[in-house]
């Protein structure tokens, strides 16, 4: 008797019906709901399939369902459904131990290709699924808005290095400024008479630089040329 | 007794074994002046220095009446030759029209006492023969010119073991630092005169020019009190120092002095600042000084240290401060009238 159970709950995971009479896997998948037995079967061969597959996610919780079932017995019924999906949210997250994405990834990841048999039979996991979605969409908007704001930080934060020295810039010929006055008058002045005062150093440098390359070419190469000359005492 | 006897002993084994060494180093370089003298050779060579490397070809070779002939050509950029008849040399350059000088003296990156007599540098010079190596493919002979006083430079010759010729040069400093070095990159020895010196033999060098004799030997009013020992006048005149092409032409009092393998010029001039920091520059091993004291600017040109240069400025003095003034200014009253 079971070994044909087996058999068949074996073929319903392959996504196939185990006869063509539809009320014998719809009798099947109630006696399965019921008898723990048969619910561990299942579990047990999805489970080899996806080892067989690949499919096995990095770590495996097995009692997925029954944790999240749990976290719902706990809850006391609040009539306010949104607070509701949040706390339990909440509470999944921390029975599972898992980001609530994660969750929520994992759960679909349990009911695999047959989910749409599933889903019309179990209404539990349906109920589960349904409040896994929002709480997954939450978590994902909730990541993007932190996002959001660390980008805008970083913004804020990349700006004012190239803001300042605009700013320097265009601050120094606006000498009445709004500060006080012998701070503001007398600062960018100091400001652009040493910036002319660094210019004309330079421009100082570059042309003694010049000369003494051109004084000290003139002697080389005269030096040259006495040499070439040679000598004239002799 | 008997360890001062040993010790005697060692010291004067090692003597003689130094002796023979420089001995050896010696006959090496005399080696090496006769093959430059009498060889026909082609060779190619390259003088690395600033980090620059300049490519050159040099031909030698005996022609006719027993002629000297002698080509030196840069091959890179602007032409500047160097051609030789015997004592005719001709300088071909992109700066003015070519001359030729009649003078012993070629001023190539190949110093001309090196066809001479090396014995006029035993004074101021050690040879030490180091040892073989191999370079251009070659067995080359080691000999270094060391300078007896921490005032010059060194020279480092590998010299080949068939022919003598030079295969590779080091200019180094006292401590080991390379300045310059001239690495051979071909080298051909041939019974018969090459092509090209053939053709050269026929060809009609620059006209020779006459130096002007009126500004020469003047008696200075000025002279050095100190320079290394060995270091004898060349020449001295007095004439107008080209400010590279800025039509600014300088008059200065010039003296050249030499120890037969380098030589040094001292330019002296009154200059209107009272004062400027000594600024130098090297080019290779050749190093540029100049500097104004009191009013006076003195520079210094020479393949040698800065400390050298240095102290030869810092060593000029006017005979007499006031003749010295006196007598520049004449001279530049003079070259004005004309």
């Amino acid at each position: 008797m079971s070994e044909i159970k087996s058999e068949s709950i074996s073929s319903l995971v392959d996504n196939y019906s185990p006869s063509t009479d539809d009320s014998v896997s719809a009798h099947l998948i109630d006696n399965m709901i019921k008898d723990e037995h048969l619910s561990s079967t299942w579990q047990n061969y999805h489970l080899i399939g996806d080892v067989l597959r690949d499919e096995v996610p990095q770590s495996l919780q097995f009692d997925l369902s029954k944790t999240i079932a749990d976290a719902i017995a706990q809850e006391t019924t609040i009539l306010s459904p949104k607070s509701s999906i949040q706390t339990s949210a909440q509470a999944i997250a921390k029975k599972t131990n898992l980001p609530s994405e994660d969750a929520f990834v994992q759960n679909t990841k349990t009911m695999p290709s047959t989910n749409a048999v599933i889903d019309a039979t179990n209404r539990f996991k349906a109920r589960v699924s349904s409040f896994v979605k929002p709480m997954g969409q939450v978590a994902i908007a909730a990541s993007a808005a932190a996002l959001m704001i660390v980008g805008v930080q970083h913004n804020v934060a990349e700006n004012p290095s190239s803001i300042t020295p605009s700013q320097v810039v265009q601050t120094m010929p606006l000498t009445g400024y709004a500060n006080p006055v012998s701070f503001s008058l007398q600062s960018p002045q100091n400001e652009s008479s040493k910036l002319q005062n660094q210019k004309a150093l330079n421009e100082q440098l570059v042309a003694e630089r010049v000369a003494q390359q051109r004084r000290l070419h003139a002697l080389l190469k005269d030096h040259n040329q006495q040499v070439k000359l040679g000598s004239n005492i002799k | 007794m008997k360890f001062s006897a040993l010790f005697l002993l060692l010291v004067s084994l090692n003597a003689s074994a130094l002796a023979a060494e420089s001995e050896s180093a010696k006959l090496w370089l005399e080696q090496l002046s006769k093959s430059l003298r009498e060889l026909n050779f082609t060779t190619s060579f390259v003088v690395v220095k600033n980090n620059q490397a300049e490519p050159y070809h040099w031909l030698h070779g005996i022609g006719e009446n027993s002629q000297e002939l002698e080509i030196f050509s840069r091959l890179n950029g602007p032409r500047r030759d160097i051609l030789r008849q015997g004592d005719i040399v001709s300088y071909i350059e992109p700066e003015q029209e070519s001359y030729s000088i009649i003078s012993n003296h070629v001023q190539s990156p190949i110093p001309t006492i090196f066809r001479g007599d090396f014995s006029e540098l035993e004074d101021n010079y050690r040879f030490i023969s180091v040892g073989r190596s191999r370079v251009l493919g070659r067995v080359a002979q080691l000999v270094r010119i060391v300078a007896k006083d921490k005032y010059r430079f060194s020279y480092w010759l590998w010299l080949d073991q068939e022919t003598g010729l030079l295969l590779k040069m080091a200019i180094l400093t006292r401590q080991g630092l390379l300045l310059e070095q001239i690495q051979f990159t071909h080298i051909e020895v041939s019974e018969q005169l090459s092509e090209s010196l053939v053709q050269f033999q026929s060809t009609e060098l620059p006209e020779i020019i006459k130096l002007n004799n009126q500004l020469k030997n003047r008696v200075l009013a000025w002279k050095v009190d100190w320079l290394p020992q060995g270091f004898a006048v060349i020449k001295s005149n007095q004439h107008n120092l080209n400010s590279h092409n800025q039509g600014e032409n300088k008059a200065v009092e010039f003296m050249l002095f030499s120890d037969g393998l380098v030589e040094i010029s001292i330019y002296v001039n009154l200059s209107q600042e009272n004062f400027r920091a000594p600024e130098y520059a090297s080019d290779g091993a050749t190093m540029v000084f100049n500097h104004i004291v009191q009013g006076i600017e003195v520079g210094i040109v020479g393949d040698i240290p800065l400390a050298t240069a240095k102290k030869i400025a810092e060593s000029i003095v006017p005979a007499t401060r006031d003749n010295a003034i006196n007598n520049v200014q004449r001279s530049v009253r003079e070259q004005q009238d004309d």
